[in-house]
């Protein structure tokens, strides 16, 4: 269970750290004023003064239980962060197998594996399902509008 | 008049038979990705942007604003028929949309929704054809500070006016423009923020902040409540639909103040979505049967479709005549305009003649085509919705990772994109708006080159920016919107406290 507070928190942190990049990163440019105009961090540099107040405000409003309407105590139950974690770990291993499955063989698997693993259809209907997938991407990219999705690297040591 | 010579100019290139073709296509892909959630208007138009690439830009754009017309409408059939808004802007045609569909009444709650929806497309599109050569016009004399501080007035009023809580709304923003300066600058060259990783040089692409926000974003939200899609029969009976659309005029208050409220919000950037609740809300207060809103009225249905498609249709005129897009759908295809070649804003009437006439007269008729087709493919894309969740979910997983990928054929553009995913589900979830985000990412390198080229015509002098009285005029709105959540808050002791009613909570729930 993550409570409301708790995401709020996380959000201004990931917002906040995000907007302290930004700043450190835009120092390297120069900021303020030189003889082209205006320095290339300048800009940057101000909206990431902005991020990290922002956050800090959002982070103290977060945090006290303020009365607003939206402040509901739970966020995600236990129930929904499993439906969330069922959609995006699979989705996630499915990304981070691209480079070397190819996207054609990953697709494949991803959409077999979450069809056919928690049985919510068939082993031969997930079979076809992710057969179909597949054959479509490589007719509608690789045919029709000649995009080259990558082949991975097993592929290419198959000779692919 | 020149306008109306300019505008049949226009439909000679929009009714071609490749012209209409592309309509046809266009406004069915859009109702399919208005249909699915998950996927909205915004991904669907960016998922074919890349197709677009060898087209005419007048084709391009004809087929991509037809998505979103068609996008538009989609989003309307699950609201009414299964209680499950396709898209943010009809979650307010759940309201009455739902109800009066489950009392039997599925093809009028329909008609009743594509007639008053047309009718506010139709006044959006008067408006642009009357009113954006004027604007294109005025802002011809425009110099850097002046383009600024319009900029400065489009970001002010999503603080302003776009209902979430505002200092969220800035962070979105100011995120927004620092993703818009990574890469290489382009006034100086020099490379910024690509924090250690060469591969950033390039930027990052819209396209891939919008698959992740929107698509897997919108999905996680999704998969989290179940969707139980019981849907109520989806037969149209066609005599039901012309005595529906017959029965609209009574309305005609409530058509006409919905169309001014989705008009106003549509060029000023608070986007489709807080038009439709806007105009909801204000019809329930001032409609004789308001205390009857939630069971199935009429004017419940007609008030936020109307204001959705008015503001969604005249988002497009910031768009073309001043460069700076209406809502989040907008700005994709402002990106798609410029990496065409076209430089939005007001030379395009200038230069490129046939192309926004071209457009314009397009959707005049791309906007009849979408009604007919909505109303003949309702029972097509009603039995979609049965499709399980679990099935539609990976596929959507899978467009999403090959649209990022498609952009510039780079994995880490994946990587981003699922990044963006997780950054889409936080904001939606915690309210933080989505659409000023995206504006921020597609136009913020061009707000930024406004703000150096004034700082270098003043040598560095903010002066400039109150130099005449049109700048003054428009910066001075712009500090006006910004500190108008500021004063509403401190007004708030001193007026009796809001009731949290279930509209508000839901418009909590979906402000983008």
């Amino acid at each position: 269970m993550i409570s409301r507070r708790a995401l709020e928190l996380a959000t201004a942190v990931l917002t906040g750290s995000f907007g302290a990049a930004v700043v450190v990163s835009s120092l390297d440019n120069g900021i303020g004023w030189s003889s082209a105009g205006v320095d290339a961090g300048t800009f940057p540099f101000l909206t990431g003064i902005i991020i990290v107040l922002g956050s800090l405000y959002n982070l103290v409003r977060g945090v006290l239980p303020a009365a607003t309407l939206a402040n509901v105590p739970i966020a995600i139950t236990p129930i929904e962060l499993r439906r969330l974690a069922g959609l995006f770990v699979p989705a996630a291993i499915f990304v981070a197998a691209i480079p070397l499955a190819g996207m054609y063989i990953a697709s494949a698997l991803y959409v077999f594996a979450v069809l056919a693993m928690p049985r919510h259809q068939s082993v031969p209907r997930a079979l076809a399902m992710a057969a179909a997938t597949t054959l479509a991407l490589y007719v509608v990219f690789e045919r029709m509008f000649q995009v080259s999705l990558p082949h991975g690297a097993l592929a290419a040591a198959f000779g692919f | 008049m020149d306008n109306l010579g300019e505008l049949l100019h226009g439909f000679t290139i929009a009714v071609t038979v490749p012209h209409l073709a592309l309509m046809v296509v266009g406004v069915l892909l859009g109702i399919l990705v208005g249909v699915l959630p998950g996927l909205g208007a915004p991904n669907g138009v960016s998922l074919l942007l890349p197709l677009t690439f060898g087209m005419q830009p007048v084709s391009a754009i004809i087929l991509l604003s037809s998505m979103y017309w068609g996008a538009l409408f989609g989003g309307s059939v699950t609201s009414i028929l299964f209680n499950i808004p396709g898209e943010p802007s009809s979650v307010a045609t759940t309201f009455d949309g739902y109800p009066m569909a489950r009392d039997g009444r599925p093809t009028t709650a329909l008609a009743t929704a594509f007639g008053s929806a047309a009718f506010g497309a139709l006044i959006g599109v008067i408006l642009i054809t009357f009113l954006a050569s004027w604007v294109a016009q005025v802002a011809l004399a425009f110099g850097p500070p002046e383009y600024f501080a319009v900029y400065f007035l489009a970001f002010a009023s999503f603080v302003g006016m776009g209902g979430a809580a505002p200092i969220k709304t800035v962070v979105a923003l100011a995120i927004g423009f620092a993703i818009a300066a990574i890469g290489i600058d382009t006034v100086s060259g020099s490379v910024r923020l690509t924090m250690g990783i060469d591969e950033l040089v390039k930027g990052v692409n819209f396209v891939v902040a919008v698959m992740g926000l929107f698509g897997i974003g919108e999905l996680l939200v999704a998969v989290e409540e179940e969707f139980h899609a019981r849907a109520v029969s989806s037969k149209i009976d066609w005599r039901e639909v012309f005595r529906a659309v017959g029965r609209l005029p009574r309305h005609s208050v409530a058509l006409l103040r919905s169309a001014a409220i989705g008009c106003w919000m549509g060029i000023t950037p608070g986007g489709p979505t807080a038009a439709s609740f806007m105009s909801y809300g204000i019809a329930r207060r001032f409609s004789r049967r308001g205390r009857y809103f939630g069971t199935g009225e009429v004017e419940g249905i007609i008030s936020p479709e109307t204001a959705d498609h008015a503001a969604g249709t005249s988002a497009l005129l910031p768009m073309l005549s001043l460069g700076i897009p209406g809502s989040a759908t907008a700005a994709v295809m402002m990106g798609g305009l410029m990496i065409w070649g076209l430089n939005p804003g007001p030379m395009l009437f200038v230069d490129q003649k046939d192309f926004v006439w071209g457009l314009i007269a397009s959707m005049y008729v791309g906007n009849i085509v979408a009604v007919a087709l909505v109303l003949l493919t309702v029972p097509v894309f009603a039995a979609l919705m049965r499709i399980p969740f679990v099935v539609i979910a990976p596929l959507i997983v899978i467009i999403c990772v090959v649209g990022a990928y498609s952009v510039s054929n780079s994995y880490l553009d994946v990587v981003m994109m699922l990044g963006f995913g997780i950054v889409g589900y936080l904001f939606k979830k915690l309210f933080y708006p989505l659409a000023p985000l995206v504006l921020a990412i597609v136009i913020g390198d061009k707000a930024e080159d406004a703000f150096r080229q004034s700082m270098l015509m003043s040598k560095g002098s903010l002066g400039i920016f109150f130099a005449n009285k049109l700048v003054t005029c428009l910066i001075v709105a712009g500090i006006a919107l910004l500190l108008l959540p500021l004063a509403l808050q401190l007004a708030r002791p001193w007026r009796k406290p809001i009731s949290p009613t279930a509209e508000t909570t839901a418009q909590e729930k979906v402000i983008i």
